[in-house]
């Protein structure tokens, strides 16, 4: 295997290693440890559900801007039916539906209707974030109205042990996580239709001639990505036991841009779940290591997005090599 | 001396190579074909001079003197023209902008284009080629295909004072066009011959270029086997140089198998721009479609396989009604469909060929229908290609590696892969090498043996007449006539698609 094949593969994953030497050796008491990895993991488990979800859109060459203000939603719609009194059970199942179902009108705009995934789901974004501010009043959800089940969720988790006398444990935010990265990756991976979205996006009209029911693929796809997005959304308002119109904002950005990580993995540039996983690492460990060590967070934001145009940089680089 | 000399022409990429040893030289004044099946390095040679691609080791002269090529903007400045198979438009600007792509447009005080100039130089290159029926100004998009491909050479014909053109490229510029398109582009090319400009002319319509050119070298695995001239060589002699072995004849003999019951029943079917047509196909029988581009084969082809929707009439297919709505739905009523365009409309091309060959029998050749078993799917892969002859590193390669030829079996893989009742065939040998194309044409016999129907819309007539039992002819939308192909005359076959009485005997 020449050099450049051998950056085209694994130049990312060798970037990963040298951030992790680097704040290993910059932090040697704190960075690599399991309590620390433990926090990480925790730290990044709304984004990896997300980020999921991208990737299954991502797949067909589409991609979803309306992540973020859905989330955002999903935790207004939990918060909102808290506070009416309904049981914690139902206010969670209606904030997921919702999800579905708007992530399914985005399926039904982009693949029934025609419009582009960009312009489609631009539009959800601001119609999401407007009902957010709405049912919301503006203000956050929080206290005495969201149960102490909900709130005490998302600081759960198995019990590991003792580390130095400290009790550690994973995290629940995690195992849900791990769950919704293995559900996507059986569907991805191993299943009929996982394989039809690959085909929808390496040509739709050879898919469609070759008898893919492509927009109602379509549909399904934008679906779950709306349903993790709910998910996240629920994780986030569990985490910090309240419910805020703004706070799933940062995460569509964020989604795309560990998709796009992931994508300078893989040998024809498809996104791959686990490849997207490590695009989730690098950003949580990044943003891990940084706030460690003290660094701006608006020096965070710079560093992080260079890292990003590096990497997809690299990629592409190496691939005109080939020519 | 010659005009243009190419010795020792070497390129590999990543280690295997595309040309081992290549010499081609090109006289002032003359028409100089490049034979060669697909992945024999024509493509490659051509990249070359158009300074796509870079060579590992080249000796170019023009005039005698050494050049190089290090970008197309060179090639252009050389006199060098271009015109590639797959060479793109940009359907959203004007005739004249897509005849001025890559060019300098005309100015006016330095800075603002001036459209007069622009599209009345437009219209003169057009004109060279005898088109006076497309305006320089409306959309590309507007345009039919064919007309789309007269743009795309015309651009090749603008006359350019500071680089003027001394070499014309022509890679299979008649695909699209209809045989009088192609006779004006002939005629253009012998007077560009006569005023001493230089053709290198690629098709593999070998009639045609016995007919037009004045040399021919050819290709085989990288090397230049041969060059001649064409007064002294055969058609059965080139074709024997093209594959390195001698070919007794074009086509596979006929079925001996007698055609069985009724496959396939159409009745006053209309859809799209299809007048309601009529007909009927027996089991084991090839029907031929011809007809001049347009005439309403596609609309047919694309009803019977559920993408066009029907405006009237009845299908019945094996003795049961059949109304597709998807092609989904033709799939699963056992028709399969060779398309027109491989790459665009065929093939995943960033996919291994199993994915490519399965996914239409995605259901049946997955556990439950939902879950994938990828090692099951690639032995299916792999038989189906021993089927139908492909030449790949495995069924795990990507297609978009493979020749044009091996591509197209693997769209033939994956429409055998259902064992269908009745094949559809768009232009299926369209653009693949003399080699593959017999082995596709073994493929479609072996096929009707076993009883399959099969539709073969072609636009080279030999190809219709030398498969086909009946022949359908279209005209304006409708079948004006289905003739038995036994016997018949091409020269009869192309009056009838043109409506002419055929000529008496």
């Amino acid at each position: 295997m020449s050099i450049g094949t051998l950056l085209r593969r694994y130049g990312t994953l060798i970037g990963f290693a040298l951030i992790l030497a680097y704040f290993w050796i910059n932090l040697p008491d704190t960075f690599m440890t399991a309590r620390n990895w433990l926090n990480i993991t925790q730290q990044l488990s709304m984004l990896m559900v997300v980020a999921a979800g991208m990737t299954i859109v991502m797949v067909m060459g589409d991609f979803d801007l309306s992540v973020g203000s859905a989330a955002s939603l999903s935790g207004i719609v939990a918060g909102v039916l808290f506070a009416a009194g309904y049981p914690t059970w139902i206010a969670v199942g209606v904030a997921l539906l919702g999800g579905l179902v708007g992530g399914a009108v985005n399926g039904v705009l982009v693949s029934f209707i025609g419009i582009l995934p960009f312009v489609a789901t631009l539009a959800m974004l601001t119609i999401l974030s407007g009902a957010a501010f709405v049912l919301s009043g503006g203000k956050t959800i929080s206290g005495a109205s969201i149960p102490a089940e909900f709130a005490q969720f998302a600081r759960g988790g198995i019990p590991l042990g003792e580390i130095g006398g400290v009790a550690v444990m994973l995290p629940n935010l995690t195992i849900v996580a791990a769950c919704v990265v293995f559900a996507v990756w059986v569907l991805l991976e191993q299943t009929t239709f996982g394989r039809r979205l690959y085909a929808i996006g390496g040509n739709i009209e050879a898919a469609y001639l070759s008898g893919v029911a492509v927009r109602r693929l379509k549909l399904i796809a934008f679906a779950l990505t709306g349903l993790s997005a709910a998910a996240a959304g629920l994780m986030y308002a569990s985490r910090v036991a309240s419910a805020n119109p703004t706070q799933g904002s940062g995460l569509m950005l964020n989604a795309i841009a560990a998709v796009f990580l992931g994508m300078t993995m893989s040998e024809q540039g498809v996104p791959r779940i686990l490849a997207t996983v490590i695009g989730v690492l690098i950003l949580g460990v990044l943003d891990n290591g940084l706030t460690q060590m003290s660094v701006d967070s608006y020096i965070r934001q710079i560093l992080v997005g260079a890292i990003i145009l590096l990497a997809v940089a690299a990629s592409s680089f190496s691939k005109r090599l080939r020519r | 001396m010659s005009f243009l000399s190419l010795d020792n022409v070497q390129k590999a990429y990543a280690g295997v190579p595309a040309l081992r040893r290549v010499s081609l030289t090109i006289e002032a004044g003359e028409i100089h074909a490049l034979m060669g099946e697909n992945g024999a390095g024509k493509s490659t040679l051509i990249k070359i001079l158009a300074g796509v691609v870079a060579p590992d080791a080249a000796d170019i002269r023009i005039d005698g003197k050494p050049v190089s090529i290090g970008s197309p903007h060179e090639a252009h400045r050389l006199g060098f023209r271009f015109i590639h198979q797959e060479f793109n438009v940009v359907p959203a600007l004007s005739v004249a902008e897509n005849i001025f792509m890559g060019r300098r447009y005309p100015t006016r005080a330095g800075v603002l284009v001036d459209w007069r100039t622009l599209n009345a130089t437009a219209r003169d290159a057009l004109e060279r080629l005898g088109i006076t029926h497309i305006d320089p100004r409306r959309k590309m998009a507007q345009l039919s295909p064919g007309d789309q491909m007269l743009v795309r050479i015309s651009s090749a014909f603008l006359s350019e004072p500071d680089a003027p053109a001394r070499l014309y490229v022509m890679d299979e510029p008649t695909a699209a066009l209809t045989r009088d398109e192609s006779e004006r582009l002939f005629r253009v090319l012998r007077e560009i011959r006569s005023h001493g400009g230089s053709v290198l002319y690629v098709s593999h319509r070998l009639d045609e270029v016995m007919a037009l050119c004045d040399r021919a070298t050819v290709m085989r695995d990288g090397e230049t086997i041969d060059t001649g001239r064409m007064a002294d060589i055969t058609h059965d002699d080139l074709v024997a140089l093209m594959i390195g072995r001698k070919v007794a004849d074009a086509y596979p003999p006929p079925a001996t198998r007698r055609p069985g019951g009724t496959a396939l029943g159409v009745r006053d079917l209309s859809a799209g721009d299809l007048r309601p047509v009529s007909f009927s196909l027996a089991e084991g029988e090839i029907l031929g479609i011809a007809g001049l581009s347009g005439s309403g084969q596609r609309e047919l082809v694309r009803a019977l396989f559920g993408d066009l929707p029907m405006r009237g009439g009845s299908i019945s297919l094996a003795g049961k009604p059949y109304r597709p709505f998807s092609p989904a739905d033709a799939w699963q009523a056992g028709v399969a469909y060779v398309p027109r365009e491989r790459r665009s409309e065929g093939l995943m091309l960033s996919r291994p060929i199993f994915e490519n060959v399965t996914l239409a029998q995605l259901s049946r050749q997955s556990f439950g229908g939902s879950f994938l078993t990828p090692r099951a799917e690639q032995r299916f892969a792999a038989g189906l290609g021993a089927d139908v002859r492909l030449r790949s590193t495995g069924p795990r390669q990507l297609a978009g590696e493979l020749s044009g030829g091996n591509q197209q079996k693997v769209v033939f893989a994956k429409a055998l892969s259902g064992n269908p009742r009745l094949l559809l065939l768009d232009e299926p040998t369209r653009g693949v090498d003399v080699g593959a194309k017999f082995d596709i044409y073994t493929i479609i016999r072996d096929m009707t043996e076993k009883g399959m129907a099969v539709i073969l819309v072609s636009s080279d007539l030999p190809e219709l007449i030398g498969m086909c039992d009946r022949i359908a002819v279209m005209r304006e939308g409708a079948i004006t006539e289905i003739v038995a192909a036994a016997g018949l005359r091409e020269d009869d076959l192309l009056n009838r698609c043109y409506g002419r009485a055929p000529l008496a005997a």
